[in-house]
């Protein structure tokens, strides 16, 4: 934990510089008053002062009273990376394969790469697919993308 | 009294009546659902209300949020997790209460004391909003400027954790809020050429990612996969109600008070409530020894403040368009996106949405009796849903969502930046629902503030000496101060107690 709060300390100080480099072509309003610059500097100027404050804090020992909360499970890092594939494909296939065909196949590929026995996984990607079809194409309207296959 | 009726004609029409049910459902199921939070289950509602016209789409949210929030009582009680966060407060004492044979006693309290809470502070909200209004009609861009920053302010003091991390989620948040035009001279900011960003960060698919994806990717790392719960005999759970509630009316008043207050105050939320009404319970308890160890007032009287707050939360949303708490701000954010401004002006030219939202917590509450019940006798077989099959569904949820809006794949983009981004926040202590407060307020502040000093020339004394803003600027500090205010309370007391 002290090692990640020294990691963001630095990150939010680097972002603060990083707006402070954007902003500095800013355009400012008459008589030289800042304008759009002014908010996102502010911040640059925050991020710079409570990420130092998260820096020092991460490097002196533990304080008495103050409590961490246990870190989470971190068990099985494959199926967040997994999960995130999955969005990938699906916004690289939908526009091609169309709704209906992608999300109820990586509905069931999600499900079974979780462990969920095969059968129910089928019967449950299928009903969900449904379900979100009738409740956005038939009741709210939205277009969903149709793919080759027109459906 | 005419608007009253009207606004119970806008209730019962078919399709809002539809609506009520199936939010209901959907609610008491994320709720009793451990891992799944109210504002998650709000996120994912938003792109279904979205579509909406606007009195159906308050009264699901309304309706929603006031199910869960009781409904995560339910497995606080049978398997000692909160179904949501703002049981968690109690969730030791209703569990030891279990062990002690008294589930049936625990669950009716949980229904009862929630809907009465709601109805409290439905009751509260609708007196004390339209005075309210009349006075934030006398607002101008310089109040309203410190409103936005009081909001800020006490979003930071009260999250839990470390504040300093607080504050830099409501920065990042913030931040976001500045990518695409900007208000004083249409200028791109931080949008590197991206047609899409010009007009900002979506903030649907921005707190999709946030909450729901940012789940799904926690979840799918570890976990239970399903809750094995005992089964416990819930036939007579309303038996002895009346006469807790006689026994412990000024438990329930004061509770009731503590939660709608909490609610108004901008940025904090049924989390929060809970546990200041269960502190304040401890305090002035003629049991003390019991909390932890299954106090059944701890229950009813955290159990009351959570679903109050709801109601109060509404407040400030209504009247000054500033978020109560997190849910608050999500609608917000879509309001502003539907161009429709909460603020004094709904009420006098859209009266409706005041009545949609006003009986929709008299409605979501009174319905909380027997649907409360119906959850709690379904409970065992919603909390055997499993993981791997929920999870999956949930995400779906998410990209359809987030796609929905704008009918763009790079929406989605966001919602998978955003979840990795919130997964990696929490995962290290840092409060994600900040960035959506900051999202929301970001621009409210700076709006607000441009047009103020642009107004008077850049004479900053404005701010400071016009009465309202004065008075909003000094309940603004105060509110710095609280945290340092509680440092000091606790050092006096551990004095106090050492020198007995």
């Amino acid at each position: 934990m002290r090692k990640n709060d020294l990691i963001f300390g630095i990150i939010f100080v680097v972002l603060g510089i990083f707006i402070f480099t954007q902003t500095f072509f800013y355009p400012s309003l008459d008589k030289g008053h800042p304008g759009p610059g002014l908010f996102p500097n502010l911040l640059a100027i925050l991020f710079i002062i409570f990420g130092a404050i998260l820096i020092l804090k991460a490097r002196k020992p533990s304080d008495a009273g103050e409590e961490e909360a246990p870190p989470p499970a971190h068990g099985k890092v494959a199926n967040a990376f997994f999960v995130l594939g999955i969005i990938v494909v699906y916004v690289a296939v939908v526009d091609i394969v169309g709704f209906l065909l992608t999300s109820a196949v990586l509905l069931f590929v999600l499900m079974f790469k979780l462990g969920a026995p095969a059968l129910r996984s089928a019967i449950s990607s299928i009903c969900i697919t449904l379900f979100i079809n009738i409740m956005f194409l038939k009741i709210l309207r939205v277009p969903l993308p149709p793919g080759i296959l027109g459906w | 009294m005419k608007s009253v009726l009207q606004g119970f004609a806008l209730l019962f029409n078919f399709k809002v009546i539809v609506v009520i049910m199936l939010s209901s459902i959907y609610g008491l199921f994320v709720g009793a659902m451990p891992g799944l939070t109210a504002t998650m289950a709000a996120a994912l509602l938003i792109p279904f209300t979205f579509f909406m016209d606007p009195v159906p789409a308050l009264v699901s949210v309304v309706t929603m949020s006031a199910m869960a929030i009781f409904a995560g009582d339910i497995p606080a009680a049978l398997i000692r997790i909160p179904g949501t966060p703002s049981s968690a407060a109690y969730t030791q004492d209703s569990f030891e209460l279990t062990k002690q044979g008294k589930a049936e006693m625990v669950l009716g309290v949980d229904v009862f004391f929630s809907c009465l809470g709601g109805l409290l502070g439905a009751v509260i909200l609708m007196t004390s909003a339209p005075i309210l209004a009349e006075f934030a009609m006398t607002f101008t861009t310089f109040e309203y400027f410190w409103l936005a920053a009081m909001g800020l302010s006490a979003t930071v003091m009260v999250s839990a954790g470390s504040q300093i991390k607080g504050a830099l989620s409501m920065f990042l948040g913030l931040f976001l809020s500045t990518v695409g035009v900007d208000i004083t001279l249409g200028f791109p900011r931080f949008t590197f050429g991206s047609v899409e960003l010009l007009n900002g960060v979506n903030f649907i698919p921005a707190m999709i990612g946030l909450f729901g994806v940012s789940e799904v990717i926690r979840s799918v790392m570890g976990g239970e996969l399903a809750y094995p719960i005992t089964r416990v005999r819930t036939g007579h759970i309303f038996r002895g109600m009346w006469g807790l509630l006689r026994k412990y009316q000024v438990n329930f008043w004061r509770s009731g008070m503590i939660g709608t207050f909490i609610g108004i105050l901008p940025g904090a939320g049924a989390d929060i409530a809970a546990w200041v009404a269960y502190a304040a319970s401890k305090r002035f308890s003629k049991e003390p020894e019991k909390y932890g160890k299954g106090s059944i007032e701890a229950i009813i009287d955290s159990g009351t403040a959570n679903n109050s707050c709801l109601a109060g939360d509404w407040v400030p949303a209504l009247v000054f368009g500033i978020p109560g708490d997190s849910i608050t701000a999500i609608v917000i954010g879509v309001l502003f996106m539907k161009g429709l401004r909460p603020g004094p002006m709904i009420f006098e030219q859209q009266p409706e949405i005041l009545y949609a939202v006003y009986m929709a917590f008299i409605l979501a509450n009174l319905l909380m009796i027997p649907f409360g019940w119906l959850a709690i006798k379904c409970s065992s077989q919603m909390l055997r849903v499993p993981r791997n099959i929920l999870m999956p569904g949930i995400l779906m949820f998410c990209i359809v969502g987030s796609f929905a809006i704008n009918n763009t794949v790079f929406d989605v983009g966001i919602m998978l930046l955003m979840g990795i981004a919130g997964y990696f926040l929490e995962d290290n202590g840092f409060p994600v629902a900040p960035v959506v407060l900051g999202l929301v307020l970001g621009p409210l502040v700076e709006k607000n503030f441009m047009m103020s000093v642009i107004k008077a020339d850049w004479n900053l004394a404005q701010f400071f000496t016009r009465t309202g803003s004065a008075v909003l600027c000094i309940l603004t500090i105060i509110i710095w101060f609280f945290p340092l205010y509680m440092a000091l309370l606790q050092k006096v007391k551990k004095s106090g107690k050492s020198s007995k």
